[in-house]
């Protein structure tokens, strides 16, 4: 059983991960991440690399929304803006990919930062609305600009890294992974940091905040702008991966998607942007899998897959019901069970 | 409130999804010499009505062909996935399928899909596809080498009523009317060129967004044009009828038609009275059709006693000709590549479907440009053909 984790130095008491079982655990999931690659099919790497995208994403959105408090449904927009920005990059300026991962998350954070302005005056249910019409604009300028190849679209050739087409699922996947992994633990960085606490507390009483010296609207359009540059990065990344963008590509529900992936997997934390991205993006498939063995005679999928649906939506309801907190808080429930054992809480 | 603790609900939720990976990834059994037939179907989602009939035609045609002994000895083996007609389900399903047999052909539910897959198809080079999709950039054999369409692209569709209404009415003032996606600008910057080509005025061309209801001010600005033919492109119904109701209550001559989407026997005849006089452009004949000589019509009647959507017919088609390929490509002793096969399918000509199409089709390009209007007679409730057969050259 743990007892206490008693801190002898600063350096130790601020560091992210601060015990000796964390860093096993990391160091054994950084094998298992590049393990992977070697021993999945093409079906594994594909889901594993959306999941990263993904979780790229949900991340961008815990930082505005969880952290921050500002409900965002813009998120599919600035992922909409960052794959535009790489696929023109990549096409017109033939430059480097990571300038051009790089380019897409800025443009994105731009398109953020003009979507954060209405944050300072409204707020909740108002701001959401808000962030909507940033998905109808883009989806205007992507369908109508020359520039985006109107409804047809932009085809991505593939990203090129030291040399090396990446398109499989296999060679990609050492790209994909790799920045989400840097972005999910700049996000954990930043909770650390005097911007990220800043958040915090804007989140927690936007007034108590202002009185404590932060600048509100500042503060805000960084949230919104850090948000929309991990949406952009993750754009650029799925341009990429699937090489085709249209303008229906990042769709209003897509964003939906991602405050659902929040919200399941535990709003204002890091894990829980993981877990709900994981969540979200694999229960589907996990359940086209278990339906397929179902005991259901003739044609057996085409009776089953509308129940699939079904039992996907009730499995979210059933998180709201019995876990509010998400699946991170059932993770925190775990490690505890670890740390009091042989005592229950 | 309810704790789930971690010996009940934790373990509980994770255990069937830790045996759902572990199996999933258990090899499936096949026979070696089976030709592989995948899937990325929407068997849910807003495109079911047709995922389900387009499943259930490729299911009936490859039982067709099993019972007759397969292919040059081989079977066909049909291996779907349901997407929900979603591209990174679509996407997922493929990667599935192709991970875990040796596929030879395939069935894509979307343009977004068959675009997105489009570089996978080009590297592996050893799948021949086709699917739902229409659209006139498919029709590219140059950059769409792995791949063709069921039927004549939108374009083509647009073409093949634009010589109608020019045959018709010389001269004739019509409207286009679509929706602001991708599916719906398709064959517009086209079909305008054509409508000139063959004479004919374009008086307004309308966007609305997909499913509109409310398109009160859009039939004002079709009765200021007041066209003679109307043509739908980009929807399945919404909003036609309210064009349709709306237009005749205001006493608009126009006559209203559709593409393929639109055209099911059943989709028309959800706009009740209305649907009298409607009509559109479809590549194949309708499940009720008895005109002619029709033994693959006869034989899906016999097998499936209820009415079968056109989405059957493109399903059912789509594994006619995979088959067709298959004996083509297998009897000039050649391997089963894409370049193989896309080669066998170009060479066919004049191909009878045993009447799912009323006349001998080919292959042209990327697509088979070929369709006949129908028109609706709601006392039959039926579509009816208003039109012989008309093949693009």
């Amino acid at each position: 059983m743990r007892i206490a984790t008693a801190k002898q130095t600063y350096l130790a008491d601020e560091s992210l991960f601060d015990t000796r079982t964390q860093h096993v655990w990391l160091a054994l999931l950084a094998a298992s991440l590049a393990l992977f690659p070697f021993v999945a099919d093409a079906y594994w790497l594909y889901l594993a690399c959306l999941v990263a995208i993904n979780v790229a994403s949900a991340t961008g959105l815990n930082i505005l929304t969880g952290y921050t408090g500002l409900v965002s449904l813009g998120q599919a927009a600035f992922m909409g803006l960052g794959a535009y920005t790489v696929a023109v990059m990549e096409l017109r300026l033939g430059t480097p990919v990571l300038i051009n991962l790089l380019g897409g998350g800025v443009v994105a954070m731009v398109g953020g930062l003009l979507v954060g302005i209405p944050s300072l005056r409204v707020k909740g249910l108002y701001l959401a609305i808000a962030t909507i019409a940033a998905s109808f604009i883009a989806h205007f300028i992507f369908a109508n600009w020359q520039f985006t190849g109107g409804t047809t679209g932009l085809q991505v050739p593939p990203a090129r890294l030291l040399g090396v087409d990446l398109d499989t699922s296999f060679k990609i996947y050492w790209l994909i992974v790799p920045v989400t992994v840097l972005m999910v633990l700049g996000a954990a960085n930043l909770f650390r940091t005097r911007i990220g606490r800043a958040f915090i507390a804007i989140r927690d009483r936007d007034i108590s905040a202002e009185v404590l010296g932060i600048r509100l609207l500042r503060y805000k359009l960084l949230s919104f702008g850090l948000s929309s540059f991990y949406a952009g990065v993750a754009g650029g990344l799925w341009a990429y991966f699937f090489r085709v963008v249209t303008p229906e590509s990042f769709p209003l529900i897509m964003s939906i998607f991602f405050l659902a992936a929040i919200i399941v997997g535990g709003m204002g934390s890091i894990l829980g942007s993981i877990l709900g991205a994981i969540f979200m993006t694999m229960v589907p498939e996990l359940l086209k899998l278990i339906v397929g063995w179902l005991p259901v005679g003739g044609d057996a999928l085409r009776l089953v897959s509308p129940v699939r649906t079904i039992v996907f939506g009730l499995l979210i309801v059933g998180f709201l019901i019995f876990e509010p907190h998400g699946l991170a808080e059932i993770w925190r429930r775990v490690r505890r069970f670890f740390h009091l054992w042989p005592f229950r809480t | 409130m309810k704790r789930i603790r971690l010996g009940s609900g934790l373990s509980r939720l994770l255990a069937p999804l830790g045996l759902a990976a572990a199996l999933s990834a258990a090899p499936i059994a096949q026979a070696a010499d089976d030709l592989v037939l995948g899937g990325s179907i929407p068997l849910s989602g807003v495109f079911a009505f047709a995922g389900q009939g387009i499943h259930a035609g490729i299911t009936d045609y490859v039982k067709i062909i099993n019972d007759q002994g397969g292919i040059k000895g081989r079977k066909l083996r049909y291996v779907p996935e349901d997407t929900a007609y979603k591209v990174d389900a679509s996407v997922a399903a493929f990667k599935k399928i192709t991970s875990q047999n040796k596929v030879n052909f395939y069935y894509g539910d979307s343009t977004g899909f068959s675009k997105t897959i489009n570089a996978e198809l080009n590297r592996t080079g050893d799948i021949l596809m086709t699917g739902a999709s229409f659209a006139t950039e498919l029709n590219d054999p140059a950059k769409y080498p792995a791949q063709f369409m069921l039927g004549p692209d939108y374009t083509e569709m647009f073409g093949i009523l634009l010589r109608y209404i020019a045959k018709e009415k010389p001269g004739a003032k019509v409207a286009f009317v679509y929706s602001d996606t991708e599916f719906g600008r398709d064959p517009i910057a086209g079909s305008r060129a054509l409508a000139e080509k063959l004479g004919l005025k374009v008086a307004t061309e309308i966007m609305t967004a997909p499913g509109s209801v409310d398109v009160s001010t859009e039939v004002i600005k079709l009765r200021r044009a007041d066209p003679d033919f109307t043509i739908f492109h980009g929807y399945v119904l919404a909003p036609i009828p309210e064009f349709v109701g709306q237009g005749k209550r205001m006493g608009l001559k126009t006559r209203y038609m559709g593409t393929f989407w639109t055209m099911d026997n059943s989709t028309v005849m959800q706009m009740g009275e209305d649907a009298e006089g409607f009509m559109g452009v479809m590549p194949y004949r309708y499940y009720y059709d008895t005109e002619g000589d029709s033994p693959m019509l006869k034989k899906i009647r016999e097998m499936r006693p209820q009415y079968q959507s056109t989405g059957y017919m493109q399903g059912f088609l789509a594994a006619m000709l995979f088959s067709e390929v298959a004996k083509r490509t297998l009897d000039a002793g050649k391997d089963l590549t894409a370049a193989n096969m896309k080669a066998a399918l170009d060479g066919i000509k004049d191909f009878d479907t045993g009447g799912l199409i009323g006349v001998p089709i080919s292959i042209k390009g990327n697509s088979i440009p070929v369709g006949r209007i129908y028109r609706a007679d709601v006392k039959l409730k039926q579509m009816v053909p208003a039109s012989d057969w008309i093949v693009l050259k």
